[in-house]
């Protein structure tokens, strides 16, 4: 594989990730907040 | 049910299946047939993967879920970008790049001819059988529902689907496949805006009113090999189920095969998995809100109508008393417990265990969505079925024709001879998923015990796979650490019916991998590899890394 497509692939692989954890932590957010 | 829903349905039935058949242009040979002659763009393989993943059983079973059990289910997906990107890293490029049409074929060049067929007939039977469910489930409730024959609700969801595929292929189910992922986004969005303002309270009220009844706990961190939903099953067990699922099953390695590109064909399983757990939540959000509605308004006793009027002519004194009671009861715990009274009376009248989640969603959308709306939800809900439908088809197609016809009956011949046998075994697949289920509800039990037999084979056949990554595995020895593999799923299922089916797959996987290794190890001689394992490909016509 190219340098420039595993560049790609790791700025993807990083926002996946991200929405991931972002997702995970919104839902534990509401877990805390909303019960008991 | 107004007219104009229907209008809508069929309306939307009508476009489908013309774009698909316009989308079908250019499907000329087998490649373009079974792999779009690999021209598809990473966001179309994107969202068929998505797609073809989620189907009416997600619309109206997941849904279902979050009304009765909130937000737990979600953990199930947990595994899932960790699997992508497992997978990204490792066999999608390899797959993509030696030019296989399926999972399976790569098998034989890697070991032998045995353990090809094994697997593609494990998928093609857990496959074939699952088409069937996929129309069925759907098709039962709608029955139920607006009180069609079962026949009438396997036609409308079955033959648009089965037709579009026949004719266009892989270009046309994953163009197809986009258009209605963003009509079931925009119906979920839009029920849950229509939810929240029918709900005679603020949206926090609303959270607040399903955290109190436990719809909104998400995560349990029990190490409980029985819970069936944990962090631990879904992000451990849940990884190696969608490593299989995603990695080893035709159905989803075709959608990425037709990627333009390896680079491509890596960043499609990366955005779905972007958007897999934020979708899962918005589902299972739309089940919870319905359970909130329910707080505020009149409530079924039994969703399912057939089985509410079945339990009326059964015991009409004793079903009244129990609605009333239900009715002017303001406590949880009270009103499930009447609940699970009722399902119990329906359980004596139809002399099976009876649960009506599926029945939660449907029921909410017949009797209060606004006109026009219950008309777009239900077109979802055909969509969805559809989407997994037309993937199922292409990839049973594919398998019979690559892995079974050309392998074993003819090798050599005019493509146009193979691409009349595609489309041939994608119209015989239909016809026999749309048989099995318009007696789904006569198969019932049995329905239930190939979904568990597919369970068996997942873990397995990953197994496989990752013995295939491993330069010293012989042919034998994967074959026979295969068989090893499912017999001791089987074992788990038996002797330790209570633990949780998310970790089969583990237990496939890991029994194969070791049987396998060590057979190889001390086994002494197997058949020598064809060609290079998954980790060590080299620059050889049909093999490795096109970079």
């Amino acid at each position: 594989m190219s340098e420039e497509s595993n560049a790609r692939f790791r700025r993807t692989l990083f926002r996946v990730m991200s929405v991931q954890v972002i997702t995970l932590l919104l839902l534990w957010l509401l877990q805390q907040t909303f019960t008991r | 049910m107004n007219p104009i829903n229907w209008l809508i349905v069929i309306g939307w039935l009508v476009y489908v299946v013309g774009y698909g058949i316009r989308r079908s242009r250019g499907t000329t040979d087998m490649d373009a047939y079974l792999r779009a002659s690999r021209s598809l763009p990473w966001w179309a393989v994107g969202l068929s993967v998505m797609a073809t993943q989620l189907s009416a059983v997600t619309m109206i079973g997941t849904t279902g879920q979050g009304a009765t059990d909130g937000m737990r289910f979600i953990q199930f997906y947990f595994g899932l970008p960790v699997a992508m990107v497992i997978l990204g890293v490792t066999l999608v490029p390899f797959l993509h790049g030696s030019g296989v049409y399926t999972a399976y074929e790569y098998l034989e060049r890697r070991f032998d001819a045995k353990t090809r067929s094994l697997t593609a007939f494990l998928f093609l039977i857990s496959r074939g059988m699952s088409c069937g469910t996929i129309i069925a489930a759907p098709a039962v409730v709608f029955s139920a529902i607006f009180g069609w024959p079962i026949s009438w609700s396997v036609a409308l969801i079955g033959a648009p689907a089965i037709l579009y595929t026949i004719i266009g292929g892989v270009a046309a189910t994953t163009w197809v496949d986009v258009k209605q992922m963003y009509l079931i986004i925009g119906a979920l969005v839009a029920v849950v805006i229509s939810l929240v303002v029918q709900i005679p309270a603020s949206p926090i009220e609303a959270l607040h009113v399903a955290g109190e009844a436990g719809r909104l706990r998400v995560f349990d961190f029990s190490p409980s090999l029985n819970n069936t939903y944990t962090f631990w099953s879904g992000l451990i067990g849940g990884t190696f189920l969608m490593l299989s699922y995603f990695g080893t099953d035709q159905s989803q390695v075709q959608r990425y095969l037709a990627a333009k590109s390896v680079d491509e064909a890596r960043t499609s399983l990366l955005i779905s998995a972007y958007w897999k757990i934020p979708l899962q939540a918005l589902v299972l959000l739309v089940g919870i809100l319905v359970f909130v509605f329910y707080q505020y308004h009149k409530q079924p006793l039994l969703f399912n109508p057939a089985q509410e009027r079945a339990v009326r002519a059964a015991f009409p004194s004793e079903y009244a008393n129990l609605e009333a009671r239900f009715d002017s009861s303001r406590v949880l715990f009270e009103r499930e417990s009447l609940r699970g009274e009722a399902l119990s009376m329906a359980a004596r009248v139809t002399h099976e265990t009876v649960k009506d989640v599926n029945y939660v969603i449907p029921r909410f959308v017949r009797d209060h969505l606004p006109v026009g709306l219950a008309g777009i939800f239900i077109a979802a809900v055909i969509a969805a079925a559809m989407n997994a439908i037309s993937g199922e088809l292409n990839s049973l197609s594919t398998t019979t024709t690559i892995d079974f016809y050309r392998r074993w009956i003819r090798s050599e011949g005019p493509d146009a001879h193979f691409l009349a046998v595609s489309r041939t075994a994608t119209g015989l697949w239909g016809i026999f998923a749309c048989v099995v289920a318009t007696y789904a509800v006569n198969l019932g039990s049995l329905i239930e015990v190939v979904n568990k037999y597919g369970s068996f084979f997942y873990g397995s056949i990953l197994g496989v796979f990752l013995l295939a990554m491993v330069p010293r595995a012989k042919a034998t020895a994967a074959f026979i650490g295969l068989l090893v593999g499912m017999t001791a799923v089987y074992s788990v299922w038996h002797w330790a019916p209570q633990v949780s089916y998310l970790w089969y797959n583990v237990v496939g996987a890991t029994t194969v991998f070791i049987v396998g290794g060590a057979l190889s190890l001390f086994g002494g001689s197997g058949s020598p590899s064809k060609t290079p394992s998954l980790r060590h490909p080299e620059r050889s016509e049909g093999s490795a890394l096109r970079a």
